[in-house]
């Protein structure tokens, strides 16, 4: 009777939307990745361009009194962090991988000193100057009960971030751009032969890559909270690249990814209300990545050896 | 008018150390086709990619309709009339065909892309030039004649004059040869001015208008095809006439030595697949695989030699049950491998030739003292390896990255042979190597074989086949479609087996 009671408490409407909210900063930051992938850039520096973004959305809502500017200079320092990985990798040659950890890394020493310089504080810094993104009152659902809970409210960037899926679903694969990224992604001297600049589409891609990273650290700081946390991006941005590895790349899949870690992170801070133990709850959203990969690969690999398969007859498709 | 459509005069390019070509000339006519020849590595592919813009030139001058190109690069080739189907397709395997024939070249609709107007553009092609074309398969599910097929239409469509053929007929058929033809001559009949490059001279002899040969990146001169003949060619190619007809001697065949039973074999692509494959070497003989590029061919090789899993069936070797057991187990069952691709499989290009010389003798103790190596053990192999097999450079101490492609094959021939295993997988063992290395290759494949290994060769040149085999099994989409003995295999029975017809078709065809 006691455990039902309990479970209803945990597994209740609200959760939809906690797990909704939870996922958001995850979805910018799995299409962050999700768009250099489709030109077959592994963008793991998501973390650090992320992590930049928050501190810049922060320190510019502060300064001018405007959410709107905020983020806007943070997509443009994004985009600023994300152009020295592209020149790195495309011009020079460098490895990706090793460029955006050194970005990660860079990101949080950035923040940290900026932070201490800036604000002369340590660990946080929120200030009631600070004007987070607003939340969007729907008048009319305030006398219907579920609804109300479910749709009510919403940070700006929440409801942004449906429309910015759809509108990447459609770049990709209704546009010549979205069809020529494909083609650069997935055999470059094609579209080379094909007249197309393939260097371009990568900077391209990079480009708004880091305008989308700018965006997810400007919603965690100025949406999801109303403050600059030292490293508040905590894995998210490492996530969001396992979010789009789970979805393929491809926006709407990847954005069901990132429901995953969402819900795992949501339900675990309701059980540390339980007595679970406050590192167990913690460590929810890191297992269910690792989990969510394993389980997504053992499926890709499993489908790939049945379509290899010379037992089974492929006029299927 | 003027008399030439293009012009390319004192081409010099270099790779780093590599001068691909030092010295190239060449002219197109408009409505002629132009064969471009030579051997692997004479530098006629570089003359033509650096025509169509893919490097820079590093001096000399090529002009375009009377144009001198300042900056060429392929938007720009495409832009003065300059089309070219590449030698490895230049298709993405997961668009769709229509998807690839309009990429760079999409008609738009407001934001997105018109793919009916696109669809439209490319059957009136289709429809004029007679080709059997599927636009919504996805590239990775058609034919490499499809797919080639596709390449011509997307030059067609983006409006060029000038189209460039990259040894177009390597991947064909004899049969699927003549249909290519048909295009090209209707396509010269409509006035485009075709590059033809190739190696074949009997292919080169029936489409030709004229003819430019080079050899070792050099310019070798430009013949009209009446006025030349394809020995007078081959001087010309190779500054000397060869022999590659080896004396083929019918040695005693002995038992069985491998026995693939009823094997099935995953692929990629549905053509490749393994489904329900027999077939025997006995020793002292030389049994041939003839098929198509992508039959199946490489996945059954790989896994007779434990590098792809066998799904159903049974390998069978010197009496030993070899199915799906570690590669380094079968060797030592008795069985040597000389790889399709040296770069991936054969050598380890960044380690010297004598590491690469004893690579699959590590373990046995003839070339260690203990947990160390013994060097001088090594030099001495590897001193007779390389005098035995002619590899040049002598220096056995050099990267395999430093030699020809010819000189790193006879190192992985050299290895797999000198074991002397009782059988001998070889898989195109001649592929991109010149004409030199070809001759001594084969003389070594047939020498195992006359010392009593059997040997099972796969080649995409059915000539090798036909010359070198004792034995030819003929595979289309990853079943056996015919066995000969040699003496009764020309170019047309294999043609058609390996098209998926059979001899009695022909045969049929013949009387009537």
């Amino acid at each position: 009777m006691g455990l039902m009671e309990n479970l209803g408490k945990v597994f209740n409407v609200s959760l939809i939307y906690a797990t909704f909210r939870a996922s958001t900063p995850i979805i910018y930051a799995a299409l962050c990745a999700a768009i250099t992938q489709q030109a077959n850039i592994l963008n793991i520096g998501t973390e650090g361009i992320m992590l930049v973004g928050a501190f810049t959305a922060i320190s510019v809502s502060y300064a001018t009194g405007s959410w709107f500017l905020g983020v806007i200079v943070a997509m443009l320092a994004g985009a600023a962090i994300a152009m020295i990985m592209a020149v790195g990798h495309i011009k020079y040659n460098s490895e990706i991988c090793a460029i955006g950890m050194g970005i990660n890394l860079f990101a949080i020493a950035i923040t940290k000193f900026l932070l201490n310089t800036l604000f002369h504080t340590n660990g946080n810094f929120s200030d009631p100057k600070i004007v987070p993104i607003p939340r969007v009152e729907l008048s009319f659902l305030e006398n219907i009960p579920v609804l109300n809970q479910l749709f009510n409210n919403w940070c700006f960037t929440e409801w942004f971030v449906i429309l910015f899926i759809i509108i990447l679903q459609f770049l990709f694969y209704k546009t010549v751009w979205g069809l020529r990224l494909r083609a650069v992604g997935q055999f470059p001297m094609a579209a080379e032969t094909a007249g197309i600049r393939v260097n371009a589409v990568k900077y391209q891609a990079m480009l708004i890559s880091g305008l989308i990273g700018g965006l997810a650290g400007a919603h965690l700081s100025l949406g999801y909270s109303a403050q600059f946390v030292e490293n508040m991006t905590n894995s998210r941005g490492f996530m969001g690249v396992a979010a789009m590895y789970f979805g393929g790349a491809n926006p709407v899949l990847t954005a069901v990814g990132c429901l995953l870690f969402g819900f795992a992170d949501s339900v675990g801070a309701r059980l540390q209300a339980y007595g679970f133990p406050a590192q167990f709850v913690l460590m929810m959203p890191y297992l269910v990545t690792v989990l969510v990969l394993a389980i997504s690969m053992a499926i890709k690999l499993g489908a790939e050896r049945k379509r290899e398969s010379s037992l089974v007859t492929g006029d299927s498709h | 008018m003027r008399e030439y459509v293009v012009e390319m005069n004192h081409i010099v390019k270099s790779f780093g150390e590599v001068r691909a070509v030092k010295h190239g000339e060449f002219t197109l006519r408009k409505g002629e086709i132009h064969s471009l020849i030579g051997e692997n590595g004479a530098g006629k592919s570089t003359m033509m990619k650096l025509l169509y813009g893919m490097y820079p030139i590093d001096s000399g001058e090529i002009i375009i309709n009377g144009e001198t190109m300042k900056k060429l690069e392929p938007k720009i080739a495409i832009d003065h009339g300059v089309g070219m189907v590449h030698q490895e397709f230049m298709l993405v395997n997961d668009l769709t065909v229509l998807e690839n024939v309009i990429l760079g070249f999409e008609p738009k609709k407001g934001l997105t892309i018109d793919f009916a107007k696109a669809r439209k553009e490319v059957e009136h092609y289709i429809e004029q030039y007679n080709m059997d074309i599927q636009l919504d398969k996805k590239v990775s599910q058609i034919s490499v004649g499809e797919a080639q097929r596709v390449e011509i239409i997307k030059t067609l469509m983006r409006g060029v004059e000038i189209i460039i053929l990259d040894e177009p007929t390597a991947v064909l058929t004899p049969q699927e040869t003549k249909k290519l033809f048909e295009i090209l001559f209707n396509l010269k009949a409509e006035g485009k001015s075709l590059v033809f490059i190739s190696h074949k001279l009997n292919e080169v002899m029936e489409i030709s208008d004229r003819i430019s040969v080079m050899r070792q990146g050099e310019y070798m001169g430009t013949v009209d095809k009446d006025k030349t003949t394809p020995l007078d060619l081959t001087k010309r190619m190779i500054g000397r006439e060869v022999f590659l007809n080896i004396d083929k001697t019918y040695s005693k065949v002995g038992q069985t030595i491998l026995e693939v039973k009823d094997v099935w074999v995953p692929a990629l692509k549905e053509s490749s697949k393994i489904r329900g494959m027999s077939l025997h070497v006995n020793e002292g003989e030389i049994v041939g695989i003839a098929g198509i590029d992508g039959n199946g061919q490489s996945e059954l090789i790989e896994a007779i030699t434990g590098l792809r899993k066998v799904e159903k069936g049974s390998v069978i070797l010197n009496g030993k049950d070899i199915t799906n057991l570690k590669p380094r187990k079968i060797r030592d069952a008795g069985m040597a491998h000389i790889p399709e691709d040296r770069n991936r499989r054969g050598l380890n290009r960044s380690m010297s030739i004598e590491d690469n010389l004893i690579a699959v003798e590590i373990d046995s103790g003839a070339y260690t003292k203990g947990a160390l190596m013994n060097i001088p053990a090594q030099d001495q192999y590897s001193e007779e390896m390389v005098k035995q097999f002619d590899i040049r450079p002598t220096d056995y101490k050099l990267p395999t990255s430093s030699l020809s492609g010819g000189n790193a094959q006879k190192v992985v021939v050299a290895r797999e042979v000198s074991m002397k295993k009782k059988l001998l997988i070889a898989s195109q063992p001649t592929r991109g190597v010149d004409i030199g290395a070809i001759e001594s290759i084969r003389n070594t494949l047939e020498v195992a074989k006359k010392d009593g290994a059997g040997v099972l060769l796969v080649s995409a040149e059915l000539e090798e086949i036909i010359s070198l085999s004792d034995r030819i099994i003929v595979i289309h989409e990853g079943k056996i479609t015919g066995e000969m003995p040699a003496s009764e295999a020309n170019e047309n029975n294999l043609g058609l087996l390996m098209m998926g017809g059979t001899v009695e078709e022909e045969k049929g065809g013949e009387a009537s």
